[in-house]
């Protein structure tokens, strides 16, 4: 991947915070490409030519890890894979969406701010990542850097001592890096600051370096001079350039240390062989096996012998036996030489071999053998040789190297066997000084090589020159190192260079790996022991450093990947070596580790907690100083919050996805836990105080009852309370979000955490949201009622678009109380109550809205009148508001009461819940009420507006009479279409009531008509008509059953029969009412009269027995009473007797026992509704003017009809009365007949019997 | 369901400290009951209530408010589009007379009102059957803060003896309607400016039963 490439991937998985200091990367970049044209492919090279070196080196022939290239390649390859595959998911998962959520605009502008910004900006950011944050630390990193820099100059004036110019060189090399060396440059000062450089030893170590440097180069020189082992590859004189080079020494000095070298006595070198085995021995006994064992020595001095143990009876020996053989002779022609021989053993011998039993110890048991080996080879020649094998000393590579070899023997082709040695050199050398010298020669190799090379910061692992490689080989083999202590060496080497020029930290990985077990388990000196610890101490800060960094961006994801694994392999290895009383993480190197414990800090997973949290500190702070900008308005803060609160959250997510199980599988750490554990304190102290105060004071929303002040009239969105609210929730929703994550990441702490409760910081918001929401669905119904076109959503479905709207918009209202999930009971209970009121509000408004838009629909003006026609719109506004209405109370359900209700019950008290449950039913009974009135009021207005035209065709039909007349027929086509139009597009129940409706402006109208023509004294026949009419029009209603339920139409019918009626029907009519009442009356104080009646075919027989406890109606307290009988009603009965009793004079109790036949013609006896009437009558002295007592009805249909004798029959008894009420219709109706003279008597006498 | 008059809605608040009384009142008033031991209010408690003036009967939409500081949040939502604002104490409980000031500022800052003598406010004064030496204030005391703030309509109730209950909401609509035909007078002189209270008069005139009111 090219650097530039990789640059741009990074913009697009960043979100906005970090354009500021991805831009300024870029910048920088740029800036690097016009200084140096094509220096960005740099990287890249170097990236190969390690891959390369990484590929070639197990092919130089370093023997045993031939085997393993294959092998090798595989893993890479896989390793290659999983990364790449690694990286799409990242891509995919984090990427896509910081991607989506970024909005491209703002970066852009951000970039362009700062390109138009001062250099001194893009410095600031140069300056480094985190670095700036916090004085303290940044006190801390100039101390470090200042230090840093006294050093540099010491070394300089130094190196300048020795070579003036390449001193200079050396600093115009500095500024000619590769590029990505120098975007790295804030890494190596980051790591400069947080390792305070080198420390007092190290420096020391540096000097004396530099004091020591002419003897230790001719160390180097005197080792080239006396290689050991096969150099192919390289010249003796290139080794020299490249050592002169590399201590950057003079050719006058070099020659004369030159000298100095070639005159130095000779090494003592040793070349040690380890006799391993031997395989496929040819036989030499009887018995098909041998008794082998080897005799070695070298070809310049073959009488210096050296014998292995005899290895009885067997063709696969195993000796594993060490031997140390001098090296005198420097000609490249010496070998060494290996015998194996078969023992044949003589007497004497046996005698000598009977001692191995009786010796002690590795050496004993060795000089025997010996012994045994030099008779038996300068004694009778009975032992028999095997096969021989020559090793040419230049074949074996400085560092060694473990082989077989095949055996030969002269005059012999067939294969004599083969054997196994190891073959090393090793001097004589003082171990201490020859460490010592091989860690500042390495130092001094690394530090040339790195300098040659170019090699960017972190890329190093391990890999010299040949030059370098072979001079490093040349010096342990001449100093006789073991890989133990080579590895030490390095490692502390490393660790030094490290801290100026940071290597791979797979090259410490490595190191360690190989290191721990010897440490573990080998006896090393304290000495080693202390600097591996020291060693270790300067490679940690980096190693934290890259954990406190890992959202640095400027590096691929992989990169960071890589090194996360490798630094955590390294914190792994030294927690498994258990340091204990080191001071690892010295305070002042580490100022933001929390370490509270007694005695040094060697806690690795506690600093590396504070290290992550640090890190996500940094991070952090580094957003918000970015972000933060003078007098922020409250939206622009609300704004920063929730970008800080998304960025976190895909921290973390990065975090579970790909780091948290790193950490967990290489130390045990759980990294995205520790993480979330600080961003959740972090979070709530940053939104906390910043929530609570914007919640205090917020801006009203003004919009009042159902109009609302139409879009947000203030022209700037800073001063906008509903974008504000807006903002608001969006954090509330992030914070939720982020605390949900916790659930999941932290369950067992979850309780402890301040942020859990973090709903509380929000309390003053939630009404502004519920405002906003009213708000907003206020303005969508608005646009729903406007956009409707008022047809049929569906065939099946009676209503239009805009019901359909309005319900998904209350239930979007739904959903943002689910997202919400408001925690607090109480909270909960009450904000249902408000949400139903508000949606309450939100009805009654689309029922007003809906009323206008059908406002006028229907109404026309033709030749005739002006009229109105129920219209499909009118059913459908009607249908809406109905289909809304009947969605409140499923709504309000879905708004989860009954839980909120049960909680309540459990966290209060079950009184108190009942109470708030009562509450919420008013609310939804008194918001379903008003939307039913909403439904009623526009049922009205459409029967209002029929309502002139029904009046005029009952007027119509009163005046004309309903036949044959053109305009009845019209009008009645009017009101059956109209009906048949409502029963149609209506649901029954509000076709009943808009029926019912119509029932009541019908009597209302028929009242209003009866009233007027009355008082225009019109002739019974008008209302009769009017009747006619009206029923006629009630016949077009589907079910006039339907109208017995309405009292005011039938009550009006009843009035308008009644006007209808002729006066003497009327009459009659009255008489029927009084009947009724008297007949309902109980005691009276009249008196009681007893009577039998029949009809003895049609003549009616009536036996007046008695009457009992008779009104006084005398002063001697008595009366003298007698019974008329009448018959009514009286037009029918013109010419008919109206018998009477005799008078009974002073008796309250007379017997009258006086039966009367009156013969009737047939119709008479038939009549219906027939009447008798007993009239009691005081006689009056003078007989002039009898007095009422009172009266008593008989109706004919009560009479029976029967052959049998009246005393057969039982007696009749009935109450006396009196009329009491002229309030009744018949009455009034009378009344009103003012020029009728019939009317006028009846009424006259009627009042006259009431009065008596 | 329907009903054949068309009554008028209002929107009542009921405002004061915990504990002074607000939710006895109610309940005294909607279903003549007294509960000796009630509890606070949580939130918001609400009942309709239908009351007869003049032969004319209003629908009054009661929302008894919880007086805890704690409910602060919970309440202030419900001011919104009140009608009328009855503000009470207790007379035995001096403070809850002296925060009448506080409620007097909360109301008039949710309720989306501009001036506030067009609040219809009245001030009950609860408790009034204590003894006398439990008494912390006086009926003077209550009308001189009245008068000082220009709040013409107060009374002394008890939710206990039901003294009084009906006429302090009976009081609270009748100073309503004072309110109301002013406005309607005063509706004829602005007219170009949008106004809260001339927007409630023509919606509740142009209204029936149930067209609310509840703004
Ligand atoms: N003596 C007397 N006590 C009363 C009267 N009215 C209410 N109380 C008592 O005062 C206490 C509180 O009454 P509530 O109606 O619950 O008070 P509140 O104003 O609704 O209180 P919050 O709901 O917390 O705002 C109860 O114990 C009642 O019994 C009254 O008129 N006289
Ligand atoms: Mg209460």
């Amino acid at each position: 991947m090219y650097p530039s490439m990789r640059s741009i991937e990074l913009f697009r998985s960043v979100s906005v915070d970090d354009f500021d200091s991805c831009a300024a990367c870029l910048l920088k970049r740029s800036n690097a490409m016009r200084r140096k044209g094509r220096r960005v492919v740099a990287g890249q090279r170097v990236l190969l030519r390690d891959e390369k070196d990484r590929l070639s080196a197990p092919l130089k022939g370093k023997n045993g890890n031939t085997s393993l290239i294959p092998y090798r390649r595989i893993l890479k390859n896989l390793r290659r894979l999983q990364m790449k595959e690694q990286q799409k998911k990242i891509k995919d998962s984090v990427g896509v969406k910081l991607l989506k959520k970024k909005k491209r605009t703002s970066w852009f502008l951000k970039v362009k701010d700062i390109y138009s910004r001062s250099d001194e900006r893009i410095q600031q950011v140069d300056g480094g990542f985190f670095e700036k944050f916090g004085s303290l630390f940044r006190e801390h990193a100039e101390m470090a850097k200042t230090k840093e820099q006294e050093e540099k100059r010491e070394v300089a004036e130094k190196a300048a001592e020795i070579t003036p110019k390449e001193g200079d060189e050396e600093d115009n090399d500095e500024t000619t890096l590769p590029v990505i060396a120098e975007s790295e440059a804030e890494d190596s000062a980051a790591s400069a600051s947080d390792s305070d450089s080198e420390t007092e030893k190290d420096k020391g170590d540096l000097i004396a370096a530099a004091f020591n440097i002419d003897e230790l180069y001719t160390e180097i020189l005197y080792i080239i001079i006396h290689n050991v082992g096969c150099n192919v590859e390289v010249s003796q004189n290139a080794l020299f350039s490249y050592a002169q080079d590399a201590f950057r020494i003079p050719n006058d000095k070099h020659r004369k240390l030159m000298e100095e070298a070639e005159s130095k006595a000779d090494p003592e070198l040793m070349i040690n062989v380890e006799v391993i085995e031997a395989k496929e021995l040819r036989s030499k006994d009887s018995n098909g096996l041998s008794d082998p064992f080897v005799t070695l020595y070298l070809a310049s001095n073959s009488s210096h012998r050296y014998n292995t143990s005899v290895k009885s009876m067997t063709l696969n020996p195993i000796w594993e036996e060490h031997f140390a053989l001098p090296i005198t002779d420097k000609s490249i022609d010496d070998s060494l030489c290996l015998e194996v021989w078969d023992f044949d053993p003589a007497e004497t011998v046996k005698e000598k071999l009977g001692k191995i039993f009786d010796v002690k110890g590795v050496k004993g048991m060795r000089k025997l053998v010996k012994e045994i080996a030099v008779t038996a080879t300068t004694g009778q020649h009975v032992n028999e040789l095997i096969g021989r094998a020559n090793i040419p000393l230049n074949t074996i590579p400085a560092s060694g190297m473990t082989m077989w070899y095949s055996l030969d023997k002269k005059n012999k082709v067939t294969r004599q066997g083969i054997v196994k040695v190891r073959v090393s050199f090793s001097s004589g050398k003082n171990n201490q000084v020859a460490q010592q010298e091989h860690r500042h020669m390495r130092r001094i190799i690394l530090l040339h090589e790195l300098e040659l090379s170019k090699v960017a910061p972190h890329w190093w692992c391990g890999n010299f020159t040949y030059q370098g490689q072979q001079l490093l080989d040349q010096h342990i083999a001449q100093s006789g190192l073991t890989q133990t202590e080579v590895e030490l060496c390095a490692y502390s080497v490393y660790a030094g260079v490290h801290q100026n020029h940071p290597l791979s930290f797979t090259l410490f990985s490595k190191s360690l790996e190989k290191l721990v077990k010897p440490l573990q388990t080998e006896t090393i000196c304290e000495e080693e022991v202390k600097l591996f610890w020291e060693a270790t101490k300067k490679l940690l800060p980096s190693c934290f450093s890259i954990i406190r960094k890992i959202r640095k961006k400027g590096t691929t994801e992989k990169a960071v990947m890589k090194q996360v694994i490798e630094v955590l392999k390294i914190l792994n290895y030294i927690g498994i070596l258990e340091p204990r009383n080191i001071e690892l993480f010295p305070s002042n190197l580490y100022p933001w580790v929390t370490f509270h414990g007694d005695g040094p800090n060697c806690d690795i997973l506690g600093t590396l907690s504070d290290a992550v949290s640090q890190g996500a500190n940094d991070w952090l702070n580094h957003l918000i100083e970015n972000n933060r900008k003078p007098d922020e308005s409250e939206l622009a803060r609300l704004q920063n919050l929730i970008q800080l609160i998304q960025l976190v959250r895909s921290d973390l997510q990065k975090a579970i996805e790909f780091y948290d199980k790193l950490f967990i599988d290489l130390v045990k750490f759980q990294y995205a836990k520790c993480l979330y554990i600080f961003y959740q304190a972090k979070i709530a102290t940053l939104c906390e105080p910043e929530v609570r105060e914007i919640c205090k004071s917020l801006k009203k929303l003004h919009y009042i009852g159902y109009s609302y002040t139409s879009a947000p009239t203030n022209s700037d969105p800073e001063e906008d309370p509903l974008s504000e609210g807006t903002s608001l929730f969006e954090v509330y929703l992030a914070v939720q979000r982020f605390v949900t994550l916790g659930q999941g990441l932290c369950p067992a702490d979850y309780d402890t955490f301040h942020i859990k409760n973090f709903h509380q910081w929000f309390h003053g918001g939630v009404a502004q949201w519920l405002d906003i929401a009213v708000y907003k669905a206020l303005i969508r119904i608005e646009k729903a009622v406007e956009l409707d076109q008022l047809v049929h959503v569906d065939t099946n479905l009676k209503y239009s678009s805009s019901a359909v709207d309005a319900l998904t918009i209350f239930y979007q209202v739904k959903t943002f109380w689910q997202q919400l999930n408001w925690p607090d009971v109480e909270g909960c209970y009450t904000f249902i109550a408000k949400i139903i009121d508000d949606i309450c509000r939100c009805c009654v408004f689309y029922a007003d809205k809906m009323a206008a838009r059908v406002d006028g629909m229907g109404d026309s003006q033709d030749v005739y009148e002006k009229k109105f026609e129920v219209t499909n719109e009118w059913c459908l506004a009607i249908n809406n508001i109905d289909y809304v209405r009947e969605t409140l109370e499923p709504f309000t359900r879905d708004l989860g009461m009954e839980d909120v209700l049960k909680k309540l019950a459990d966290i209060k008290s079950p009184v108190e819940a009942d109470r708030c449950r009562n509450t919420l039913n008013n609310v939804i009974s008194n918001a379903i009420d008003t939307v039913r009135n909403k439904i009623i009021e526009l049922l009205e207005i459409v029967a209002n507006k029929m309502g002139p035209s029904m009046k005029r065709l009952l007027i119509e039909g009163a005046e004309l009479g309903s036949q044959g007349c053109n305009t009845i027929d019209r009008l009645m086509m009017y009101v059956d279409t109209n009906l048949s139009t409502l029963h149609r597009e209506l649901n029954d129940e509000n076709f009943n009531r808009i029926l019912e409706i119509v029932w009541d402006l019908l009597s209302e109208i028929l009242n209003e008509i009866i009233q007027t023509n009355l008082e225009k004294r019109r002739p019974p026949p008008f209302f009769a008509k009017l009747r006619e009419t009206l029923n006629l029009m009630l016949g077009s209603f589907k079910n006039p059953d339907d109208c017995s339920n309405c009292d005011a139409l039938r009550r009006t019918e009843q009035i308008l029969k009644i006007n209808g009626l002729e006066t003497a029907d009327l009459i009659h009519q009255a008489y029927i009412e009084m009947a009724n009442i008297f007949d309902k009356s109980k005691e009276t104080p009249y008196g009681e009269i007893s009577f039998r009646c029949r009809f003895q075919g049609d003549s009616l027989q009536i036996e007046v027995i008695n009457a009992r406890n008779l009104f006084a109606m005398d002063s001697n307290g008595a009366s003298d009473s007698f019974v008329r009988i009448h018959l009514f009603p009286e037009h029918k009965f013109i010419g008919v007797d109206k018998p009477k009793t005799k008078t009974h004079n002073k008796t309250l109790f007379p017997l009258y026992d006086e039966t009367f036949t009156i013969d009737l013609n047939p119709e008479q006896a038939s009549i219906e509704d027939g009447l008798i009437l007993f009239s009691v009558k005081d006689k009056d002295m003078l007989g002039y003017n009898n007095q009422y007592i009172g009266e008593a009805f008989l109706k004919f249909k009560d009479i029976p009809r029967t052959e049998s004798s009246l005393s057969s029959l039982p007696q009749v008894k009935k109450w006396l009365c009196r009329p009491t009420t002229t309030e009744t219709n018949v009455l009034k109706a009378l009344e009103t007949r003012q020029g009728d003279k019939q009317a006028k008597d009846f009424l006259r006498k009627y009042k006259q019997r009431m009065g008596s | 369901m329907r009903s054949t008059t068309k009554n008028t809605l209002l929107k009542v608040v009921i405002l004061g400290d915990g504990g002074v009384g607000k939710s006895c009142l109610m309940n005294r008033f909607v279903s003549n009951q007294f509960d000796e031991h009630s509890f606070h209010t949580i939130g918001v408690e609400f009942l309709n209530k239908d009351i007869e003036i003049d032969g004319e009967t209003y629908t009054l939409q009661i929302w008894d408010t919880a007086g805890q500081e704690r409910f602060k949040t919970l309440r202030t939502p419900f001011y919104r589009g009140s009608d009328i604002c009855i503000l009470t104490y207790a007379v035995d409980d001096k403070t809850s007379f002296k925060n009448l000031d506080m409620w007097r500022k909360e109301f008039a800052n949710y309720a989306d009102v501009k001036e506030n003598n067009q609040v219809p406010f009245i001030v009950v004064g609860n408790k009034s059957d204590v003894p006398t030496e439990e008494r912390e204030v006086s009926p003077l005391e209550m009308e001189t803060w009245c008068n000082d703030n220009g709040i013409t309509s107060c009374i002394e109730t008890s939710a206990k003896s039901a003294s009084n209950v009906q006429e302090a909401f009976k009081m609270a609509v009748q100073h309503w309607l004072k309110l109301e035909s002013r406005a309607d007078k005063s509706e004829t002189v602005i007219n170009d400016t949008v106004d809260l209270s001339k927007k409630q008069t023509e919606n509740r005139t142009s209204c029936c039963i149930g067209s609310s009111d509840d703004k």
